[in-house]
Parts: structure tokens; sequence; C-alpha cells
């Protein structure tokens, strides 16, 4: 359906016309020059029950953006889509959020209520197809266990009663730590799909800013409008986009150099606690530690199958917006994405970032680093240890001779993954 | 598909061969607390050469980030590590003054900075230990076992606590202020200056080398010393020259019981010009 990716080609001239900010062209994919914010946001609309994250500081424009495309996209007015918006403070509940019991049905009992079910009345925001949780840190740590059940799923749970909600676009936001905000629970990053740096406007944006007259409320009145339809679609035609070989295998590759890890229960760094960590010296003296090279040692927590699903699904998605479904180049998309999916998942070993080059606070470029050493190795060096694998597998060599060359190489997936894996077949 | 198949799909039939892992090429240290875990339980300075960083800027980074713990394996580490940096840098290298800052060090000069408002209370102890060359600048006080065992190379410092220059072997050493007790013992070789005082037993049991002093010193001067030369710019206190069985003192003047129990040496009174 080209005539949909030509709306929305629409939508972002739109949006650059009403100079509605929205960061720097920080995204390089092959040879297209993206804005972050913007794409990753309107991959996140091409897919449903993943939840994109806008992360950054104070009028950067976060919200306002993903209202503006909730408005495009649902067919609403700007107030609309605001309404369906939930924001983090200590005071919010589950019977604001979801919904609550409807007192009238025992001040007036009506026949059908008999059957002694509660009904509850739900919310507009869990009503809606389109969620957004504004400054989901601010949420206290124990409320933001709400949001384990909620997100991903297609249905709520309250009071006994259940509301399907079929297939639902997520988004968040956040501002860094500030005084009023609490540290996101590991499970709830592991449940965030995709992480964004909203940034502030540079100079050039500045003065483009200058020339914009309408309000943000105004904007989305200008900007066109999807038929339900047309949303709904959506994800069926970025699910159109293959993932070939080269791409799967990198994925998978990518996510077993973050979690494997020699000494962690079953090998899987996920199974890690406590004070067991690499950065809390869990590697001292291991074979891979301080081998730049391997990224195990690098990170402290393993990666879940989460991650592998929205690498594949943000893949998808981006390569449709940018019109690279046919191309056979879709491994210059999972470059680009899989930093945005990995960095808010994992903590790198700290002293690795105050070491040269100096990332220092610049984590997603410290992850992005480590995602290309990963996927080059895949592509460019592991070649022949993965065929040696895969024709012992498939019975073309003795699994013996397999495992004896297989323990030449010196790479974790080799050791850990591979050899372990043929010495259970034979 | 076969896992083959799979395979073949993704490398398009171009597998590269034979490349391994590449080995770390040199020691990759992540932090200071890192190293000393590294290092045995009594680390030599062989120790911490071999797994110091080569590169001058990781090397130089280990020791001006590292805050040693109030342990002797630390504090050495630290000590080596200090040296290590100085010897390999091109300039004079400013550090914190700390405990055994400048330990075994071979060459380079090295400030230690005493003064700064994050120095720690207590004055650094056992600086300059063990060196045998370069030189090493105490902007401050330092402490204890200044100069202990030093085989060469010079240190200046403002003044001194107990111990300094203890069984030097080699060097040189200047306290533009007043040193305290105990200074020079069991020296066999190397020069001190001290410009103001010094306390009770200097150049106690000395065997060689050169002790001078410009101002007073406490009781037994030269205390059962065996060799070397011990000058006094003004009066030594009582006793001095005890058992002394080798070597010069010179001083302007003497306490009681002067060269008691003296079975070798000379003790000689300056006159005045």
């Amino acid at each position: 359906m080209p005539e949909l990716l030509d709306k929305i080609d629409d939508l972002i001239e739109a949006l650059e016309e009403l100079r509605l900010h929205v960061g720097q062209a920080d995204l390089h994919v092959g040879n297209h020059r993206v804005n972050s914010q913007l794409y990753f946001t309107l991959a996140n609309v091409c897919l449903r029950n993943r939840v994109a994250l806008l992360y950054g500081g104070m009028g950067a424009n976060k919200t306002t953006l993903v209202n503006l495309l909730g408005s495009a996209f649902m067919g609403l007015a700007f107030d609309q889509v605001e309404n369906l918006m939930i924001t983090g403070h200590p005071e919010q509940t589950e019977e604001k959020i979801v919904g609550f019991i409807d007192p009238r049905q025992w001040s007036c009992p009506s026949p059908s209520s008999e059957d002694e079910t509660i009904e509850v009345l739900w919310t507009p925001w869990a009503k809606s197809s389109w969620k957004v949780i504004n400054e989901i840190n601010r949420f206290p740590s124990g409320k933001q266990n709400l949001f384990l059940e909620l997100l991903q799923k297609r249905k709520v749970s309250y009071a006994g009663n259940t509301l399907e909600l079929g297939d639902t676009c997520y988004f968040a936001t956040m501002n860094p730590d500030f005084s009023s905000t609490y540290p996101l629970d590991e499970a709830l990053l592991d449940r965030i799909s995709v992480s964004v740096p909203a940034t502030q406007p540079d100079f050039l944006s500045s003065l483009a800013l200058r020339d914009r007259e309408k309000e943000a409320w105004e904007l989305a009145d200008s900007l066109p409008k999807f038929e339900p339809h047309e949303f709904e679609r959506l994800p069926s035609l970025a699910g159109e986009v293959s993932l070939d070989g080269q791409v799967e295998l990198s994925i998978i590759s990518l996510i077993r150099d973050f979690t494997l890890c020699e000494r962690a229960p079953a090998n899987d760094k996920t199974q890690l606690s406590g004070g067991a960590k690499p950065s809390r010296g869990l590697c001292s003296e291991c074979h891979y530690f301080n081998n730049p090279e391997v990224c195990c040692w690098q990170i402290d927590e393993g990666l879940s199958d989460r991650v592998r699903q929205d690498l594949r699904l943000y893949t998808r998605a981006l390569a449709y917006l940018l019109r690279m479904a046919d191309s056979d180049t879709k491994i210059e998309v999972l470059r680009a994405v899989a930093p945005y999916v990995i960095w808010h998942r994992v903590t790198p070993n700290r002293t690795l970032l105050d070491r040269p080059p100096y990332y220092g606070a610049r984590k997603l470029d410290y992850v992005r680093d480590l995602v290309e050493k990963s996927i080059n190795r895949t592509l460019n060096e592991r070649g022949e240890m993965n065929m040696i694998f895969a024709r012992a597998v498939d019975g073309e060599i003795s699994l013996r001779e397999a495992i004896e060359d297989l323990s030449e190489y010196d790479d974790p997936i080799a050791r850990l993954d591979y050899v372990r894996a043929l010495e259970r077949m034979a | 598909m076969k896992l083959k198949g799979f395979m073949d799909d993704a490398y398009g039939g171009k597998v590269r061969r034979k490349k391994r892992l590449e080995k770390r090429s040199g020691d990759f240290v992540l932090g200071f607390e890192d190293f000393v875990q590294r290092l045995g339980e009594k680390p030599s300075r062989k120790d911490v050469e071999e797994l110091a960083p080569s590169d001058e800027k990781h090397l130089l980074s280990l020791v001006t980030s590292a805050t040693p713990e109030n342990n002797k394996r630390d504090q050495k580490t630290w000590g080596y590590l200090s040296g290590l940096a100085a010897e390999r840098s091109p300039e004079p290298l400013i550090l914190p003054a700390r405990d055994f800052a400048g330990l075994g060090m071979k060459s380079g000069m090295l400030i230690l900075d005493a003064k700064s408002k994050d120095q720690a209370l207590s004055p650094p102890s056992h600086v300059g230990e063990g060196m045998t060359g370069g030189r090493i600048l105490v902007r401050g006080g330092a402490g204890h076992y200044l100069g202990q065992v030093m085989e060469g190379g010079g240190i200046v410092a403002d003044s001194c606590e107990d111990y300094a220059f203890r069984n030097m072997k080699g060097g040189w050493g200047v306290v533009k202020g007043n040193a305290q007790n105990y200074l020079g013992v069991g020296n066999f070789g190397g020069k001190i200056l001290v410009k103001g005082k010094a306390g009770l037993r200097t150049g106690w049991l000395m065997h060689g080398g050169r002790i001078r002093v410009n101002g007073n010193v406490g009781y037994y001067l030269g205390l059962m010393m065996s060799g070397g030369k011990i000058s006094i710019g003004g009066r030594s206190g009582g006793k001095a020259g005890w058992r002394m069985k080798g070597g010069t003192i010179i001083a302007q003047g003497y306490g009681p019981n002067v060269g008691a129990g003296k079975v070798g040496g000379k003790i000689f009174r300056r006159t005045a010009d």
C-alpha cells in the first residue's frame, strides 16, 4: 500500500513545515539520515503492543510529538488525545488509571445485576488503543508495578472484570533523574521496547522555531488525518517486510553476545543478582575479561527474549517506513535500530565509560559501538564456526569432529553455546 | 530449512576462513581496585611493572584516579605506580602526597602536593622509599620514613618526621625546615642536609655517608656510629658520640657526657671564626 507510505511522508513533511522541533537527523540507516525521535515514534505506530519511550529533558517536545501523531492517526482533536494520556505522580492509583467499580449498581440495582458480576467503569485511557504514559518515572516505584501487567497486554483486568483492548499503541515519556522522579524497575525497562533520546533544538532549529506561528494544539488541525482502517492496516504492512538470514543471525548472535557468561548459572547473565555482576568483580581473571572484542564482561545485564522480538519488529517497521522493504541491506536497519532497543536495558561498566574514547554519559554511543562490534564479528569472523556448527547439527559431519574443531575457537558463542549443544546431542 | 541452509543464506556463500578471536594486546585494566585485586598479597615492583598499562596516558589515569585503601598492599601498589608514572612522564609529574609515593622510583621527577585542600591530615610517610634515581619534591612536610633505604636520586621536603633517610645507601636528601628524631639511622652512604633543627639520636648506628644539620640536635648524636661524618651547625644535646666506634662528629658545642664509652672515631668542637 504505497499510498499509505505517501501519507506518512506527507505527515512528516507537514510536521517539518509546521516547524515542530523533533531533534536533528541523528539516525543513520544506510544512505538515509533521519530523525530518531520522529522515526522511532512512527515505527511504534506501525506496531502494536510495543512501548516506545521518549527520554529527555523538559521542553524537548516528547509529549507534544506523541499527542500530535495520536491526533493524526486516531483522527481526534489534540485535546481529545491529551485526555487519553495519564501522567505520573505519587497520587496516581489503579482506580484513576484503569477504572473503578460503578457505585450506582448498589444504589439502583438493575435486573441485569442479579448475576452478581461487579460492574466497572473503565477510564478513557484503558479503553483507548492509543495509550500514552506521560512522565512514567514520576510514578513511585511500587506503582510502577502496575504497568508490568498493563504494558504489551491485549486486555486489562480490574475487580474481576476484564476489558479486551485488542491491539494497542503504547508510548511513554520520561525526564532524566530529577528531584521528584523515581528509578525505573529493571523488569519495567525490559518491557519498554525502544528508548529514544529527545534533545533540545540546536541553533538552526531554534532559528526555524522563531517562524512557528501556531501553538502545538493548533498544529494538529493542519496535519493529515488517517482513517481508522489505515491505522489498523499499518502493522500488517510492516509485518510483510521479510528479514533475511543475515539479519536473523545477527540478532540471535547479538543477544547471545550480551547474555552469555561463563560464570553465571546456565551461562545466562539474566540469572545474576545482587553483588554477582561483572562490574563488581565477577569477571576477575575470567578468560574473556579485559578483551575489548568481547561484550560479556562489559555489561552487567543479559538480554531477554523480548529484545529479540523487539529487534525484529522495529527493524521491519523502520525498513517499511524508509522504503527499504525490498532492499538487501536490511542489516543496516538492524545496526541503526539495535542500540535504541538495548541501551536502556543494560548497565555498562562505569569504569569503561571513563576510559578512552571517554563515553562518559553517552551510554547510547557506547552500546552502539558494542552492537557494531557484535554484528561485524558475526558477519565477518564467525562464518566458519557457524558453518561447522550447522553442518554438525544437520549431520553432515560427526559431532565429535565438530566439537574438536569448535573447541579451537576462542569465541563465547562457540564455547558456551555450540560446543555444549553438540555435547548434549552426542 | 536445515541449519546449514540458514547459515548459507546469512553468509551468501562467502565465509571468511580461519579468523579467530584476537587476543588482547597488553593488559586492559579497569581501575585501581581491579589492578590491586590482580596482584598478590605482597606485590613487588616487578609484579606491578608487569601488570601496569604500557600506555603512558592509561598509567597516569590509573594513578590519578586511584583511592588506595588504608592498607599496605594498596598503598605500596599505588607507590610503585606513582614511581612508574614519574619514570615514563616526560615532564615533572604532580601527584597528591600519599604514603609510599615514589616507592622504588628509578628516574623522573615527582612533585608531591602536601599542601592541597584534599590532602589527608597526616603527612605522607615512606615517601621515596627504596628509590634508586630521579627526584622527589614534597611541597609541604613529609611524614615518617622519608627516603628510607634509598640508594640514589634526591628528595627535597619542607620538614620530616621520625626515621627520615633510615638505612640510606646513596643519593641525597634535603629538609628545608626541621627534622624530628632518628634522622639517618644505620646509614651506609648518601648525603643528608637539614637546614633547621633535628631531634634525638641523629646518625644512630651510622656506618657511612654524611649528615649536616644547620641548627641544634638532641641527645645521643651519633649514638654507636661506626663511620661517616656528622656536622652540626649548632649545639648537640648530651651523650653525643656515646659508645661511638668510628666516624667523625663536629658541632659548635655539646651537652654533658659527650663521648661517653667511645672506643673509636673523632669528636670535634667547632671554634668560632
